[in-house]
């Protein structure tokens, strides 16, 4: 599948995911979905990198993107650990009470 | 690929789909009887010859019964669970190599839905997902118990999938390959002469690790946290009944039979029979469709082995307090497995000239 | 017809992905994640990368997704108040429509026709770039990890320490 129609809708849904992401990153109230919506920005990248490679020929896209899936998942573990700490000393996980981390 | 082509393909994926879902009411039967063997006692004999129609009984009662939904269940989740803890089961089926191939015509089909060079990896990722069931249905039953049979599932899967993906490693290395069916290819012939050429003789620390962390995965005893009938009341099925609870037993079996699909292969030579080539037994036959059907044969004999061997501990050791359950995972089958992977690498860097 | 395949997921994932910032209760947009994580690995199966896919399932909905429904259902959070205010809705809009855009400009301008030599990278060749090529970034991610596990470590063993209010 190499003809040239696709690669603008990968483009497309790939920026289209980024920016579903970055909408929900701003406008949820909960951590939770707040993270997921990083990890949505995060597989728009993906995208993205996956169709370069495929057009391009060349291996560095997919590498990273396997890089990026390993640290994704380090990045997931660390963070919910942080919302859980947050959530035993605050009892929510609504980031309006999470005030006092504006330092 | 052509239309009859496609046909064959359609009628092979049914058939071999149909084929793994009748080891469920065998497993029913063969579960029921070896347990009374064990507890000196006849077991199911009422219904039919040698109690044989016993899984058909269990299945007409299943699917007679009301399928309750309690009146504080998030419907939705509650009602999609056991979907999507059978639907993995069987998505996982379609990398199984049952056999070498059979022939209509001048044209061979593989006995295998499709061969992936990345089968064993996709079994692992497709097996990983069995566990949303548990923790969707856990979680939409409104119920305490439920609840914690769902977040000790979680915990177990995700702690005792390294150790899975540990102890098989060493095989992958081994042989070079993650299609299952080239691993079994490279399973023929013998071994110093006298062995048969399975993995399990070169990898037996990585059968060990996988084969305790196949136990976990699949929720069985002595791991079968998440439902612990005597703490739990029945764990994440709790407020299950009819055909969403026997879809819940169904994924179990699937996955057991999955399992035991995936250590045939890779430990114990597949589909091929030991101290006889599939050259040596066609020669002999001289059709390569009876030699297909002996092979599948073959196969599932090695699988109800393993079945077997499921039940035979199911109903011979105690069950594994949950601090244990975790402190086997990361104290003990981790570490075996990184070991074997460190031996297997110098092993292979000496002997290997590949 | 690949094309069609194509689009149909490509809408598929984006509606999925859209009901994870819409659904007010975190549960489901856990369970729309998951979906849309199916479509992306759909999509890289279509871009001939089987092995990104199945990575992709193994550990984005089999790892990932698993820690967040877990987390969810520990803390179980109500679903009222799900939104900020409407500045914060306006802005977003306006960001993401602007960022959208530049990236929409910058890479469909930037778009060289593809190469005739295009291939899928096996896995073979994955395992061996990991271990010439991409050694050094390899070895730092291994590191990386273990800072990760220590850290993730010291947050559950300090939690203990916290008292209770």
């Amino acid at each position: 599948m190499s003809n040239f129609s696709s690669v603008y809708w990968t483009q497309f849904i790939a920026i289209a995911l980024i920016g579903l992401g970055m909408v929900g990153f701003l406008i949820r109230r909960n951590a939770i979905v707040v993270l997921m919506s990083i990890e949505l920005m995060l597989n728009g990248v993906n995208l993205l990198l996956i169709e370069a490679a495929h057009r391009s020929g060349s291996a560095d896209g997919t590498m990273l993107v396997v890089f990026i899936i390993t640290i994704a998942a380090g990045e997931v573990a660390v963070g919910l650990g942080i919302l859980l700490n947050l959530y035993r000393i605050k009892h929510s996980s609504d980031t309006e009470l999470y005030k006092e981390l504006q330092g | 690929m052509d239309q009859f082509d496609f046909i064959v393909l359609a009628v092979k994926t049914l058939v071999i789909l149909v084929l793994i879902i009748q080891v469920v009411p065998v497993m029913i039967y063969l579960e029921r009887k070896i347990a009374a063997l064990i507890q000196d006692r006849p077991g199911p004999n009422r219904v039919g010859p040698l109690g044989l129609l016993q899984p058909v009984a269990d299945a007409l009662k299943l699917l007679m019964k009301e399928d309750p939904v309690p009146s504080n269940v998030n419907k939705f989740l509650f009602q999609i669970a056991p979907f999507l803890a059978v639907m993995p089961a069987c998505l996982s089926l379609a990398a199984l190599p049952l056999g070498d191939f059979f022939e209509i015509g001048d044209r061979k089909y593989l006995l295998q839905i499709a061969d992936l060079n990345v089968g064993l990896l996709y079994i692992f990722a497709i097996g990983s997902l069995g566990i949303y069931g548990t923790l969707f249905g856990g979680w939409a039953s409104n119920n305490k118990f439920s609840l914690i049979g769902a977040m000790r599932s979680a915990s177990q899967i995700v702690s005792y999938e390294i150790p899975l993906a540990l102890g098989v490693t060493g095989a992958v290395m081994m042989y070079g390959t993650l299609s299952l069916r080239e691993m079994v290819f490279k399973q023929s012939g013998l071994l110093l002469g006298v062995l048969p050429n399975w993995g399990v003789f070169y990898q037996p620390l990585g059968f060990l690790v996988f084969f305790v962390a196949a136990f976990a995965e699949t929720n069985r005893l002595p791991f079968d946290l998440p439902e612990t009938e005597a703490e739990l009341v029945a764990g994440f099925h709790t407020e299950y009944g009819s055909m969403s609870f026997a879809s819940f037993f169904m994924a179990e079996y699937m996955a057991m039979t999955t399992m035991s699909a995936v250590m045939t292969t890779v430990y114990f030579g597949g589909w091929q029979i030991p101290y006889l080539s599939d050259e040596a037994l066609f020669s002999m036959i001289g059709s390569r469709n009876i030699l297909a059907l002996i092979q599948v044969a073959v196969f599932f004999t090695k699988v109800m082995v393993f079945m077997c061997i499921y039940v035979w501990v199911r109903w011979t050791l105690p069950r594994f307090r949950f601090d244990q359950l975790m402190k086997l995972s990361w104290g003990n089958l981790i570490p075996i497995g990184l070991i074997n992977i460190v031996l297997t690498a110098i092993g292979l860097y000496f002997w290997d000239k590949r | 017809m690949t094309d069609g395949i194509f689009i149909a997921i490509g809408i598929f994932t984006l509606l999925c992905g859209s009901s994870v910032i819409l659904c007010k209760s975190p549960v489901y947009s856990a369970f729309s994640l998951i979906l849309s994580f199916f479509g992306l690995a759909g999509l890289y199966i279509l871009l001939e990368s089987p092995f990104i896919a199945v990575i992709q399932v193994l550990v984005y909905t089999g790892a990932i997704v698993v820690l967040f429904v877990y987390v969810v259902m520990l803390m179980n959070p109500n679903s009222s108040g799900a939104y900020r205010n409407w500045i914060f809705m306006i802005v977003s809009a306006f960001l993401a429509w602007a960022v959208s855009l530049y990236l929409l400009k910058a890479l469909t301008l930037g778009v060289a026709p593809a190469v005739g030599g295009a291939h899928a990278l096996s896995l073979k060749e994955v395992a061996t770039l990991l271990f010439t090529k991409y050694l050094w970034p390899f070895e730092i991610l291994s590191i990386f990890l273990v800072v990760m596990i220590v850290a993730v470590f010291a947050l559950a063993k300090q939690s203990k320490e916290t008292p209770n209010e």
